[in-house]
């Protein structure tokens, strides 16, 4: 009789324990006892698809690879994805479906930053737990906001590593050539404030429109103020013009770029003349190029998953966050909340995955998790190299 | 001296092409009393026929370059018999809207056809890309071949509007529509023969400046817009007004952008637009005519 009692309290306290669990399983949403439902938003479609499309291959493939070790304790992760355009109100519009129609218990995503900046708002006050992949937008993360987090660079973390790079490369007399539109801004003002700071004056200061088609001006200012070092704020398009119109005239300064033209070789092929990349550098978020053996694992997965694709920068954006998600909800525990997730994000310290340039360190106070971007390079016949990793403070 | 020779080489060439925008607008206004918002998206559609027959199809240039002027020819016709001809008895605002219409119709056709990649196409230089110096002067043989080909197809289409049959049809008409039908000149005909012309010379432009630039299928509308204020300068009836348009806008650019600072590039020609329509409202060209007078 005592041993059927001691029997039926441990019976009460484990039906209680899983009832208990089941309840915390469905106050979360996108949460069950055999799965985590994760949102990612971002273009599917039109130019900015790279960082949308190419990115969520990426995370669907670390999604597999945890699935089929078994889950994350117990749980199976589906991810579901919704298409912004690449458009303010479009990544509004993909965040509110997938937070109250596909109720998903996380975000990651947000390729282009215009979109994601204009989402936070929504993200904040439905307090859902959000890594951002590839938007670089310093409004997405400062102030920090308290559920959002990122592995992507930032506007001015790249600003920074531009100058110093051109530094380090023994540039004396430094020029900008820069948009001036709300992406152009959000990168110009982080560098100008940083080129005060350290006490470089430019020796010119340029500006062109994302549809420009001829550099002429510019080049001959930028010549006439001897510059060594370029430091370009610009989309691939007048990147190009630029890189293509210097060649015309004589004009082969240091040009160094940022994520916004992140593929030496698709920038090579975009300028189109022999030799007018030949020094050219730019930023990328991850240290390796999808040439490099080190990714041979991602790119069968990646090309086993979605045939016809070929292994890029871009799924490596997202192959490094979701292993940074996936490690924060690991560390969550079985008894997983918002909450928790939110909060082992925030004390995530040095964890290393395959892609990034240093180990992810995010804090409380700090959410710009990614503080190394790395230097890319491409020799006019040979493949692309990663030249060194900047660590910004 | 130097910056000034540079500056005016590149301002005549990005003119040109400009000026060649602004004829194809010209040729469809003075003939059917229409403002064609498509122009700028005929030249820049026509620059990927371009590309495709030269560097897909591997074919030479020259051929490239007849292929699209052929092309920009035979759309112009093809979409003022779909399109523009099913409206002839509206009103013009109806006609001028289809033209809005196809804009959007040809951009998206290049960006399913072309794009959808996220790329900028290149078209590869059709002269050596390096500089050539001619004692102190720096001449880039690209912005030379496209300023002479540019040239070229202007003196080519002022000899088609001079000394041909269909090209006097469409000044007549141009004069007085009235007069040309009691003359026997059927209007919808020269309606077609002025949308294919536009067209056409919005070809040449697309395939003159795609080595100048890269290509991309929203391209068109900056041409366009440049192409209108040389057109609006010119007085949007005369063709050597549009000429003249389009070199003082691309020259005006290129000096503003070389002198002032490059941030006045794009602001700079609007400035002097504003400052000639205030000074003489039918365009530029009207104080020459007036002294004349």
């Amino acid at each position: 009789m005592k041993l059927s009692l001691i029997k039926m309290t441990a019976f009460c306290f484990a039906a209680a324990l899983v009832g208990s669990q089941c309840a915390v399983a469905q106050q979360q949403p996108g949460l069950t006892p055999t799965t985590i439902r994760i949102g990612s938003f971002g273009a599917l479609t039109g130019p900015g698809y790279l960082y949308g499309k190419l990115a969520m291959n990426g995370i669907d493939v670390v999604f597999d690879e945890v699935n089929a070790a078994g889950g994350i304790n117990g749980r199976k992760l589906e991810l579901v994805r919704e298409d912004d355009r690449c458009d303010p109100a479009g990544a509004i519009g993909a965040v509110q479906k997938l937070i109250y129609q596909e109720q998903v218990f996380a975000l990651i995503g947000g390729g282009c930053s215009n979109a994601t900046f204009a989402a936070r708002e929504t993200i904040e006050k439905a307090e859902i737990p959000f890594l951002v992949v590839a938007s670089v937008h310093d409004g997405i993360t400062t102030p920090p906001a308290r559920t959002i987090f990122s592995t992507a660079l930032t506007s001015t973390i790249e600003s920074k590593a531009q100058i110093q790079y051109a530094i380090t490369s023994g540039a004396k007399k430094i020029a900008v050539v820069s948009m001036r539109d709300s992406w152009g801004r959000a990168r110009y003002t982080p560098l100008m404030e940083e080129l005060k700071s350290k006490g470089i004056t430019l020796v010119a200061d340029e500006e062109m429109s994302p549809d420009a088609n001829d550099a002429t001006a510019q080049v001959l200012r930028l010549k006439q103020a001897d510059a060594d070092a370029v430091i370009m704020v610009l989309f691939p398009k007048p990147a190009a013009v630029f890189a293509r119109d210097s060649q015309k005239l004589g004009f082969k300064p240091l040009l160094i770029g940022q994520t916004g033209i992140g593929d030496p070789a698709a920038f090579e092929d975009q300028v189109g003349v022999p030799g007018a990349t030949a020094k050219f550098r730019t930023i990328s978020m991850v240290k390796y190029t999808p040439a490099d053996p080190e990714m041979e694992k991602w790119r069968k997965l990646v090309e086993a998953k979605f045939p016809g694709d070929r292994l890029s920068v871009f799924n490596l954006f997202g192959i490094g966050s979701a292993q940074v998600l996936v490690e924060a909800l690991k560390r969550a525990g079985p008894d997983l909340t918002r909450e928790k997730l939110v909060s082992e994000l925030a004390n995530i310290h040095d964890l290393s995955v395959d892609v990034f340039g240093a180990p992810i360190t995010c804090t409380a106070t700090d959410h710009r998790c990614n503080k190394s971007p790395a230097w890319l390079a491409k020799d006019p016949t040979g493949p692309v190299k990663v030249l060194s990793v900047t660590r910004v403070d | 001296m130097l910056l000034f020779s540079y500056l005016l080489l590149s301002g005549i060439t990005t003119g040109a092409l400009y000026a060649l925008v602004a004829i194809g607008l010209v040729v469809v206004n003075k003939s059917t009393g229409i403002i064609n918002f498509a122009q700028g998206e005929l030249f820049m559609f026509c620059g990927f026929v371009a590309w495709m027959v030269h560097v897909q199809f591997g074919q030479a240039y020259p051929f490239a370059f007849i292929a699209a002027i052929a092309g920009g020819f035979l759309l112009g016709v093809v979409t003022d018999r779909v399109a523009f001809r099913s409206l002839a008895k509206t009103d013009i605002v109806g006609l001028v809207l289809a033209t809005v219409g196809l804009a959007f119709v040809l951009r998206g056709s290049a960006r399913m056809i072309w794009g959808g990649k996220g790329d900028y196409l290149s078209f590869p230089p059709i002269t050596s890309p390096e500089p050539v110096m001619i004692g102190t002067i720096m001449v880039v043989p690209q912005q030379m071949a496209a300023l002479a080909g540019a040239v070229a197809i202007m003196l080519v289409f002022a000899a088609f509007f001079r000394f041909t049959r269909a090209g006097k049809i469409m000044r007549a008409t141009a004069d007085n529509s009235k007069a040309a039908t009691l003359v026997g000149i059927s209007i919808q005909n020269v309606y077609t023969l002025a949308f294919g012309t536009g067209a056409a010379i919005a070809g040449a432009a697309g395939v003159l400046a795609a080595p100048l630039t890269l290509l991309y299928p929203d391209m068109g509308f900056a041409f366009f817009i440049k192409g209108f204020a040389a057109a609006v300068l010119g007085g949007l009836t005369s063709l050597s007004g549009a000429i003249v348009g389009g070199l003082l806008v691309g020259v005006v650019e290129a000096m503003a952008g070389g002198y002032i600072h490059s941030s006045m590039m794009e602001v700079a020609p609007f400035l002097l637009i504003m400052l000639v329509l205030i000074v003489c409202p039918t365009g530029i060209l009207s104080l020459y005519k007036a002294r004349d007078v």
